[in-house]
C-alpha cells in the first residue's frame, strides 16, 4: 500500500516536471522560433501609439497689448465603428446639432471605406455646435438614442484666429487650417510663431507611464502698428477710395525715428479668419499688400530725394535759382516737360519743390552728374528690399547708367521719378532719411517677441545716412515752407508739416497715359521733433488726377487722427507746454 | 563497528522529521515569494495610479491650455476696435477732434512705454516627473543599493 502510494507521487511529480520542461521548451521555442520577431514587432505596433505635441502656435499682439492674432479651439468629430451606432439617428442629430450633412454622416457609417474603425466626420466643428451636441446627448440620457450618440467622439485643437477680423490683415497675412502660413507676419515669422514639433512614442500601458513632452509653445509677437491707427488709417483709405474714385490704394504711417510702422493700410483686404475668399479678393496677380509688394512709378514724390542728394553735394543751395524760360529741359537729346506744359520764370528752389518743376529737378540732376545721382540714390535704398520684416516685399527697379536699358535721358526723368520703380515702403524709408537728421532707419513691423516668458525688445537699427544732419535740417525747412506758400490741402491748421506731393503718368506698351495718374503725397511732422511720418499713394483716382488734390487731402485726414490718437499738441501748445514743463 | 552503527541509527533524524524540514523550507520558500510578489504588485499598482493621475493631470492641463487660448480670443472679439466704437458711440460718445483736446502738464506723470508680457515664472525646461513613477522595482531597488553604497564609500 504504501509502495502504491510512493509510485503515484512519483509519476505524479515526474508528469508535472516533464510538463513544466515542456513549457519551458516551448517558451523557448517561440521566442527564437521565426515568426517572434513578426510577433514582438506586432506586440510593440499596439503597445502605444507615435504622439505628435504641437506647441499653440504664438500670439500676435499691437504695441499696446491688444491681440491681432490668437487661437481658439475647434473639434474633430468622429464616430466609433466599433459600437456599431445607428446611422440614421448618428446623421440626425449630426446634422441638426453640428451642421453636417444627413447623407455624408449616413454613408461614412454605413459604406465606411474599408477596414477603418473609427471614421471622421469634419474635421473643425466649432465649440457651441459640439455643445448643443453634448447638451442633446445629456438629454437622452438613459435611452438608445443616447447609447447610438456615444459613438460620436469629440478631439479639441487649436485654430488660427484674427479677433478683428479684417484689421491689419495685409500685414498679418494669414494661416491656413493645414497650418501654412502665408504672406505678412505670419509667413515672415512662421518658424517663431509655429514652434517645434515633437514626436514621441507613447506606451499605452499607464504603469509605463512616460513624461508627455512640455512643448513650449510657439513665441509671442508684439507688433509696432497701434491698432486704433490702424483702423482709422483703413477707414480713411477706403472712404478715399469712393470719394476720389481710385482703383486701389495705401497708406502707411512710421515713426521717422525709430522706422516702426504705426499703421499700413492697403487695397483690397482680406477676413483672414475667411481665408478661403482669397481668389475673388485677390483676383489675377493683385498683390496681398501693396506696401510692400507692388512697385510704382512715384512721380514727384522723388524729388525730395533729388534735391537733398544736390543739396548735400553742394551743386545747389535753397536760394539758387533755376530760370526756366521755356518750360522744356533736354537731357540725353529729349525734351523734358513741366507738368502744365509752362514756363514758370526764375525760381529758386524752394520754388522749384512748391511748384514741382519736372525741368527744374532735371536740371538739378544733371549738376550733380548722374554718378552721384545714382550713387546717391543706391543710398536712399532705391532698387533694393528694404529688408521690413514682411514677407514678398519687392525691391523695384532703379536703372542704373551700366545698364543696358538705360539711356542718359533716363537721369532726367529719374530726377522727377519717372523711369524708376520704388515701393510705398522704400520711399518711406528713404524719406526717413530726411525726417531724422539725415539717419535712415530700417522699416519695421516687429517690435518684441516674448518667449518662454521673456520679452526682447529689438533695436532701432540705423541703416546708413545718405545725406548729412545739416542737409535733412535745410529739406525740412524748405519743404515744410514750400508747403505753406503753397497753401497745400495737406496742411492741419496748428502743426508744422514738410512734404511733397507726387502725381505720376502711369507707363503702358504705348506709352505714358495722360488720363490716368498715381497720385501721392510724403509728409511728417511736426517739423522740429517728427513724430510720424504718412505716406499716401492712390492708384488712377477719377476725380482728380492730382495727387495735391487727391493724396494730399488724404494725408490731411490721417494726421488730424493721428495727432488725437498720439496725443501729440498743437505746436504753440506743445513748446509753451515743454518750456514750461522745464 | 557496531557501536558506530548503532550511533548514526540513535543520531539519524526520522524520516517524517526530515520531510517536515523540507516542507519547512519550500513553505519558507513560498512565502518570501509571496511576499516579494505583493510587494512588488503594491508598488507597481501605485505606479500605475500615479501613471494614470499623470495622465490626467497633463490631459487637464491641455484642457486648460484650450479653454485660456478660447478665453483670450473671445475678449480680443469682445473689445475689437469695431465693438468698442460701437458700443461707445451707443454710449454717446464720438470720435475727439484735435481742436476738442485740452493738454495739461501733470508733474510726476510719466506715460507708459509700451508693454511687457514677460511672465515672472518662465516655463519649466525639464520635466518634473519623479524618476520613482517610471522605474520598475529592481531598477528602484539597484538605485538605492547604489546610492547606500555610493554614500557610505564617500564618508571618511
Amino acid at each position: 500500500m504504501k509502495s502504491n502510494l510512493f509510485w503515484r507521487f512519483r509519476l505524479i511529480h515526474i508528469a508535472l516536471t516533464l510538463a513544466g520542461v515542456a513549457i519551458v521548451v516551448q517558451i523557448i521555442h517561440i521566442l527564437y522560433s521565426p515568426e517572434a520577431e513578426t510577433i514582438r514587432a506586432y506586440g510593440k505596433t499596439y503597445s502605444g501609439q507615435i504622439w505628435e505635441f504641437s506647441p499653440a502656435r504664438g500670439e500676435i499682439y499691437d504695441r499696446k497689448g491688444q491681440l491681432l492674432a490668437g487661437n481658439k479651439t475647434m473639434y474633430e468629430t468622429g464616430v466609433d465603428l466599433t459600437a456599431d451606432p445607428d446611422a440614421n439617428e448618428v446623421a440626425i442629430a449630426a446634422q441638426i446639432y453640428l451642421g453636417l450633412d444627413y447623407g455624408m454622416v449616413f454613408n461614412a457609417i454605413t459604406q465606411p471605406p474599408g477596414g477603418i474603425v473609427y471614421v471622421v466626420l469634419d474635421k473643425f466643428t466649432p465649440g457651441d455646435k459640439v455643445q448643443a451636441f453634448e447638451d442633446f446627448r445629456e438629454t437622452v440620457k438613459g435611452t438608445t438614442t443616447a447609447e447610438n450618440l456615444a459613438a460620436v467622439y469629440f478631439q479639441p485643437h487649436l485654430e488660427r484666429t484674427y479677433p478683428e477680423n479684417s484689421l491689419a490683415a495685409n500685414m498679418l497675412g494669414f494661416v491656413d487650417r493645414n497650418k501654412w502660413a502665408y504672406y505678412g507676419i505670419e509667413e515672415k515669422y512662421n518658424t517663431l510663431l509655429a514652434g517645434t514639433t515633437i514626436t514621441r512614442w507613447v506606451p499605452v500601458n499607464p504603469n509605463d507611464a512616460q513624461s508627455i513632452p512640455d512643448v513650449p509653445p510657439g513665441a509671442t509677437l508684439i507688433l509696432t502698428i497701434d491698432r486704433e491707427i490702424q483702423a482709422a488709417t483703413e477707414e480713411i483709405l477706403d472712404n478715399a477710395l469712393n470719394i476720389y474714385g481710385a482703383d486701389s490704394g495705401v497708406i502707411v504711417v512710421a515713426d521717422p525715428k525709430t522706422g516702426e510702422i504705426l499703421a499700413m493700410a492697403s487695397t483690397p483686404r482680406l477676413n483672414p479668419n475667411e481665408y478661403w475668399t482669397y481668389m475673388e479678393t485677390f483676383p489675377g496677380e493683385t498683390p496681398y499688400n501693396r506696401a510692400v509688394s507692388q512697385a510704382y512709378e512715384p512721380g514727384s514724390v522723388v524729388k525730395i530725394l533729388t534735391m537733398a542728394a544736390a543739396i548735400d553735394k553742394g551743386v545747389v543751395r535753397p536760394e539758387t535759382i533755376y530760370d526756366d524760360r521755356t518750360g522744356t529741359f533736354e537731357v540725353g537729346g529729349i525734351t523734358i516737360y513741366n507738368w502744365d506744359h509752362a514756363a514758370w520764370g526764375p525760381q529758386d528752389m524752394i520754388g522749384c519743390l512748391q511748384h514741382s518743376l519736372n525741368v527744374c529737378l532735371a536740371w538739378v540732376a544733371t549738376q550733380l552728374g548722374q554718378q552721384d545721382f545714382y550713387a546717391y540714390m543706391q543710398n536712399f535704398g532705391l532698387g533694393h528690399v528694404t529688408g521690413i520684416d514682411l514677407a514678398a516685399e519687392n525691391p523695384g527697379r532703379l536703372k542704373l547708367p551700366q545698364d543696358s536699358d538705360w539711356y542718359p535721358v533716363d537721369l532726367g526723368t529719374n530726377a522727377f521719378g519717372q523711369g524708376v520703380s520704388i515701393t510705398p515702403i522704400q520711399m518711406v524709408m528713404a524719406a526717413t532719411a530726411i525726417a531724422n537728421n539725415g539717419q535712415m532707419v530700417r522699416p519695421h513691423v516687429l517690435k518684441a517677441t516674448v518667449q518662454n516668458g521673456v520679452q526682447r525688445d529689438l533695436p532701432v537699427e540705423v541703416i546708413g545716412s545718405p545725406i548729412s544732419a545739416a542737409t535733412a535740417q535745410t529739406m525740412n525747412w524748405m519743404l515744410s515752407i514750400s508747403l505753406e506758400n503753397e497753401s497745400s490741402l495737406s496742411l492741419v491748421p496748428g502743426y508744422s508739416i514738410a512734404g511733397k506731393t507726387g502725381t505720376a503718368q502711369i507707363p503702358t506698351e504705348n506709352g505714358y497715359t495722360i488720363e490716368k495718374t498715381n497720385a501721392s503725397f510724403i509728409g511728417w511732422g511736426p517739423v522740429d521733433d517728427p513724430k510720424f511720418l504718412v505716406y499716401v499713394w492712390l492708384e488712377k483716382p477719377q476725380t482728380s488726377i492730382w495727387g495735391s488734390e487727391t493724396a494730399a487731402p488724404v494725408f490731411k485726414q490721417v494726421v488730424q487722427k493721428l495727432v488725437v490718437l498720439m496725443g501729440i499738441p498743437p505746436d504753440q501748445v506743445r513748446l509753451s507746454l515743454t518750456s514750461g514743463g522745464r | 563497528m557496531n557501536n558506530v552503527t548503532n550511533l548514526v541509527k540513535k543520531y539519524r533524524q526520522a524520516p517524517w522529521r526530515v520531510q517536515r524540514q523540507w516542507l519547512g523550507l519550500i513553505l519558507l520558500g513560498v512565502a518570501l515569494a509571496a511576499l516579494v510578489a505583493g510587494i512588488y504588485l503594491n508598488v507597481t499598482a501605485r505606479g500605475t495610479l500615479a501613471g494614470r493621475q499623470v495622465l490626467m493631470l497633463e490631459a487637464e492641463i491641455t484642457d486648460n491650455k484650450l479653454a485660456n487660448a478660447d478665453l483670450e480670443a473671445n475678449l480680443a472679439e469682445a473689445s475689437s476696435t469695431e465693438k468698442m466704437e460701437q458700443h461707445a458711440q451707443a454710449l454717446g460718445f464720438h470720435p475727439a477732434t484735435s481742436e476738442e483736446i485740452t493738454y495739461v502738464v501733470v508733474p510726476g506723470y510719466v506715460p507708459q512705454i509700451g508693454i511687457n508680457l514677460s511672465t515672472a515664472d518662465p516655463q519649466p525646461a525639464v520635466s518634473n516627473i519623479k524618476p520613482e513613477y517610471t522605474q520598475t522595482l529592481f531598477e528602484w531597488f539597484a538605485l538605492r543599493i547604489q546610492s547606500a553604497s555610493a554614500s557610505s564609500g564617500g564618508q571618511p
